[in-house]
């Protein structure tokens, strides 16, 4: 009897975490908090951004303070210049708002510096370098900026909080910030020297390998290298001095020895992996398998693919992972005039679960907080 | 007793809570610097018992933020922990204290003073200087960092940002001149007079010789219609005389004017320039006088009502109401009848093709669905065989535009994807006979040569090559393009025209206007029909309260006419401003100003004749309509977003409604209905 009391407790306790997930819709300029519970994801409030109207403002990157109290947003597209947006998660309104470069992108706030860091994509600009920003968030401001690579994007923390990762997509470097030195410790070359021409491919957001001559006069181009590696995010390991970069031209997931600071494995994926993230627990890595439209989740133990889940609309995008390590939230971008989606996907047996419409071309996403219901 | 744990263990806690709080402490307080001066500040935190702790790590900061900064206020030496000191003015700076992964932080205030002043040039506007007039001062001064700053007391706003704190004061030598309370300088007899003036402990004088006032009679004549109406500019002519009735030259003769409004409830309103131009806003009864010194004269008009009101009808409409619709254009297709293609915005990619030829009967006739959330922008080549459309929101982020077949409207046809330079985003496109010109990321526009549109080639582009350069739109018109660049203004850019040399391969940039707002949004240029001048009438958008998601959104600015007659000196002459509503886009034909005022509808105004001042003041407004509908994308909310004129009928796009067709009648305006007369 006792027993039986346990385990409806124990089962009760475990069927009744709620999850709340923010995700940015790139062309509908909207943020939807979404709630999973009960094996269901539902939109709580669709959140309407920007300035303008009748102007696509670009809300990209998302990301939720330590703190749980704020939520910060990097709107794409100003004039030039995009914006950062602090808003309150109790509200859901602005709380201020500082301007960043071109095109900022992803970011996240560092528990150690307290301090949010955002590169700035400029997707669709020159091939030069580009910088990060470093903004105190508790006055939104812009402190400096750092110079890294070109077309930067992925920003994360290590776990300590001393160093911030990025890597600059056309120039194929992988950038180590000092968090509080506020400049660039390491760069580590991503190129694998012994790749063929032919694994080169068209890539998101940059010019189509047709408007390209030849190999040659693309690497000499603006006197920037273009990568071929093109990589899109990088992840710390939350446990290990490992950290996982995605390479969206050579379809490759790259594994990088901190300590070493040197390519320590690369693996292939399918085609166009773009975002990665590494469940709290250590034990996952979840990547957005973009141009297939899929995710994949493999055993960082081993580095065996676990389960590739066909996402229910295309062009997967990013990722969010609930602090329990049980579930992912899979933003997926639609096409057109489709809607955006986010997926839910099981960690534990690799399966989708649930689904939800958003705001077309949902990109940026954040996990929130789980609570008890 | 349960209760009394509790509460040891809450006072406990907060004890704790209260004991860690900590505060920066830094000699930044109140800090005041020399310009170029290096200080390294001392900063530490305590605690509420006093106890001062080291920091790990101190970081400083300019509170305005890295961007505005750029070098201009401070500078921050982080590795060794310094600021330098840039830009006179008051500052706050950010101290952060980080220690044990923690991060407290304090705004100081820091004044950089003023470099001392070390030369001071009084200067007068005017040669010659006569009794019973006032002497428009204006400083020039040099600091000790020989930076020059002009100071006209005459524009105190200017003299309060960088004087405000300093000593001023100025007298006379003698009573030649009388020095009012408010520093104006009169000179009341002949002779000479030294004004002294101490700025900053720095003096300066200069000598003034007055003559007496020769002026005893002006005559005054003015060059007006037969019957004066509001909008009607009217130039005043004076001469002055002196005594033995000679003309005397050299003088500037002061404009002013009272008036006294028709409408009692109403007050005169009008402008006059130091040139002579009166124009009145409301009818009434206007004195209009030129003086110099205290010798005057005067003519007293009356203004009466403009009277261009017309009856303006909404004849037809092309239904879009399951998306936003954007940008829309009227052609002449090679068949010879009338079409139409509109955008739609933050939608499925659509573009809709209409069939206008009867306007009270339009017909949606095809359509193209592109890979892009927002078409924003939709042109036609003038022979009517091809269109362009912008993409924005791409699923692969190859934006670019999308060049179609519309020789036939009812079967048009994809020929060209072109996303070279352009995947960021084609916002507006203009086709100029061979060329097309595209916006790109909204920072520059490309010019392709389209002469065979399967294959479009670069040919040219154009920036402003400055860090933050923006466009929103460009229009080309006799060889030159106008783009409208936000806070840069219009730039007019010689594509063809010849004027600088230009062509499409090498666009050559030759006017520029800026004004405050920076909101310069769209560019339309106009040559007056009835007076010749060419103007550019560049117009806001502003959304001064940002997104309302639940409702209507609240719309501001207005379009700004820009004399530019002669290019090398533009000058802001008049406005069109619709109280309450906004601008956007627009069109001019025969000197008449179609415009889509978002909130405020379609707006049809008289822009003939000299054009001064405050435009829908004087009544110059011809008429309107509102365009929300019931079965509105969002219902009865109009949101015009622009007009054109095509073969005598106001077309217009709606963001909630689609396209739709009004007709300006003949007719005066029908007031049968109207409850203007209340017993």
């Amino acid at each position: 009897m006792v027993r039986f009391i346990l385990f409806f407790l124990v089962s009760n306790f475990v069927f009744s975490q709620s999850y709340f997930v923010y995700v940015a819709s790139e062309s509908d300029d909207t943020v939807s908090l979404l709630k999973f519970e009960n094996n269901e994801i539902n939109e709580v409030e669709r959140i309407t951004v920007g300035t303008y109207p009748t102007e696509i403002e670009g809300p990209h990157g998302i990301t939720v303070d330590p703190n749980g109290k704020f939520w910060y947003l990097s709107l794409a597209h100003g004039n030039p210049f995009g914006k950062l947006v602090k808003y309150s998660t109790e509200s859901n309104e602005v709380v201020d708002e500082t301007t960043l470069g071109l095109f900022p992108a992803s970011m996240q706030v560092s528990t150690t510096t307290g301090f949010l860091y955002c590169v700035n994509f400029n997707l669709h600009g020159s091939m030069k370098p580009s910088t990060v920003s470093v903004v105190d968030p508790v006055t939104m401001t812009e402190i400096t900026t750092i110079t890294t690579g070109s077309m930067p994007h992925g920003s994360r923390i290590s776990p300590d909080g001393l160093f911030q990762y990025s890597v600059a997509m056309m120039s194929g470097e992988l950038f180590e910030i000092d968090a509080l030195g506020l400049e660039v410790n390491r760069t580590l070359d991503l190129e694998n020297k012994m790749m063929k021409n032919d694994g080169m491919k068209s890539m998101d957001g940059m010019k189509s390998m047709d408007e390209m001559k030849s190999m040659d006069e693309m690497k000499s181009m603006d006197g920037m290298k273009h990568s071929m590696v093109k990589p899109t995010w990088v992840i710390p390991h939350p446990k290990q001095n490992l950290a996982y970069v995605a390479g969206n031209g050579s379809d490759e997931v790259i594994e990088v020895d901190l300590d070493a600071w040197k390519v320590s494995d690369r693996f292939k994926t399918g085609k166009g992996p773009y975002n990665l993230e590494i469940s709290p627990d250590g034990k996952l890595l979840i990547g957005t398998i973009k141009s297939e439209g899929k995710t994949a989740i493999w055993n960082l133990d081993d580095k065996k693919l676990l389960g590739e889940i066909k996402n229910t609309t295309s062009v997967s995008h990013g990722i969010a992972i609930s602090s329990d390590s049980k579930y992912a939230f899979i933003s997926v971008e639609g096409i057109g005039g489709e809607p955006g989606i986010v997926d839910v996907i099981s960690l534990e047996n690799y399966q989708l679960i649930s689904s939800i419409e958003v705001g077309k071309q949902a990109g940026g996403i954040a996990f929130w907080k789980q609570d008890n219901l | 007793m349960k209760n009394n744990i509790l509460l040891l263990i809450f006072i406990s806690f907060s004890t704790l809570l209260f004991s860690q709080e900590k505060s920066v402490i830094s000699d930044l307080d109140e800090l005041k610097l020399d310009i170029g001066q290096i200080y390294k500040p001392t900063t530490y935190s305590v605690d509420n018992q006093g106890k001062k702790y080291d920091c790990e790590r101190v970081y400083y900061y300019y509170k305005k933020g890295a961007f505005s900064m750029t070098g201009k206020v401070m500078e921050f030496n982080r590795a060794n922990g310094t600021i330098k000191a840039v830009e006179p003015g008051y500052h706050e700076v950010v101290a952060i204290c980080y220690g044990s992964g923690k991060s407290i932080r304090r705004t100081f205030n820091v004044t950089i003073n003023y470099p001392k002043v070390k030369s001071i040039d009084i200067i007068t506007e005017n040669e010659s200087i006569y009794t019973d007039t006032y002497i428009p001062l204006s400083y020039k001064i040099t600091d000790q960092m020989d930076v020059v700053r002009d100071i006209d007391y005459w524009k105190s706003d200017n003299a309060e940002r960088y004087f405000s704190n300093l000593e001023f004061s100025i007298n006379s030598s003698n009573d030649k001149l009388n020095i009012d309370d408010s520093n104006n300088v009169l000179a009341v007899k002949a002779g000479s007079a030294t004004i002294n003036v101490v700025f900053d402990g720095v003096k300066s004088s200069k000598t003034i010789n007055i003559k007496k006032n020769p002026v005893t009679n002006i005559n005054l004549s003015l060059q007006k219609p037969e019957k004066v109406r509001t909008g009607d500019v009217i130039n005043l002519k004076a001469d002055a005389y002196d005594k033995r009735g000679n003309l005397i030259s050299n003088i500037k003769l002061k404009y002013s004017f009272t008036g006294k409004s028709f409408d009692k409830s109403n007050s005169a309103s009008g402008l006059i320039l130091q040139d002579g131009r009166f124009v009145g806003d409301v009818p009434g009864k206007y004195i209009l006088t030129a003086s110099f010194g205290n010798t005057s004269k005067s003519k007293i008009i009356n203004v009466f009502q403009r009277k261009v009101q017309r009856e303006v009808k909404k004849i037809g409409a092309g239904s879009v109401n399951d998306k936003h619709t954007s940008d829309f254009w009227v052609f002449e297709g090679v068949d010879k009848r009338d079409y139409a293609v509109t955008g739609t915005w933050g939608a499925d990619g659509t573009a809709y093709f209409w069939d206008v030829t009867n306007p009270s009967d339009i017909k949606k006739i095809d359509s193209v669905q592109v890979d892009a959330r927002t078409v924003n922008d939709v042109k036609v080549s003038p022979n009517g065989k091809i269109a362009i459309i912008s993409r924005e929101g791409a699923s692969n982020r190859k934006n670019g535009i999308i060049i179609i077949d519309v020789t036939n409207p009812y079967d048009v046809k994809i020929i060209k994807e072109y996303t070279k330079n352009l995947t960021g985003g084609v916002h507006n496109l203009f086709i100029d006979e061979k060329h097309v010109y595209a916006l790109s990321a909204g920072q520059k526009y490309y010019i392709l040569n389209i002469e065979d549109p399967t294959n479009p080639i670069e040919v040219g582009m154009f920036e402003l090559g400055k860090e933050g350069q923006a466009i929103h739109d460009v229009w080309v018109e006799d060889g030159i393009a106008y783009s409208s660049n936000w806070r840069d203004g219009v730039y007019l850019v010689d594509v063809g025209n010849g004027i600088a040399g230009g062509t499409p391969s090498n666009p050559v940039a030759f006017g520029n206007y800026t004004y405050d707002s920076g909101a310069n949004h769209a560019t339309f240029p106009f040559k007056s029909k009835s007076t010749g001048k060419f103007y550019a009438v560049m117009g806001d958008e502003i959304f001064p309260n940002g997104v309302n998601p639940n409702g209507t959104n609240e719309t501001a600015g207005f379009l700004h006419f820009v004399d530019f007659s002669d290019v090398k000196n533009p000058v802001e002459i008049a406005r069109y401003e619709l109280p309450g509503h906004g601008s956007h886009n627009y069109w001019i034909d025969n000197d008449i100003l179609y415009v889509g005022m978002y909130t405020g509808g379609v707006r049809i105004v008289d822009i003939s004749g000299d054009l001064l001042g405050d435009l829908y003041k004087q009544g110059r407004e011809i008429g309107y309509i509102l365009t929300g509908t019931a079965d509105g994308y969002i219902p009865n909310d109009t949101m015009v977003w622009g007009a054109q004129l095509y073969k005598g009928h106001v077309f217009y796009s709606d963001f909630n409604t689609g396209i739709g067709v009004a007709k300006v009648s003949d007719l005066k305006p029908n007031n049968s209905m109207t409850n203007q007369y209340v017993d």
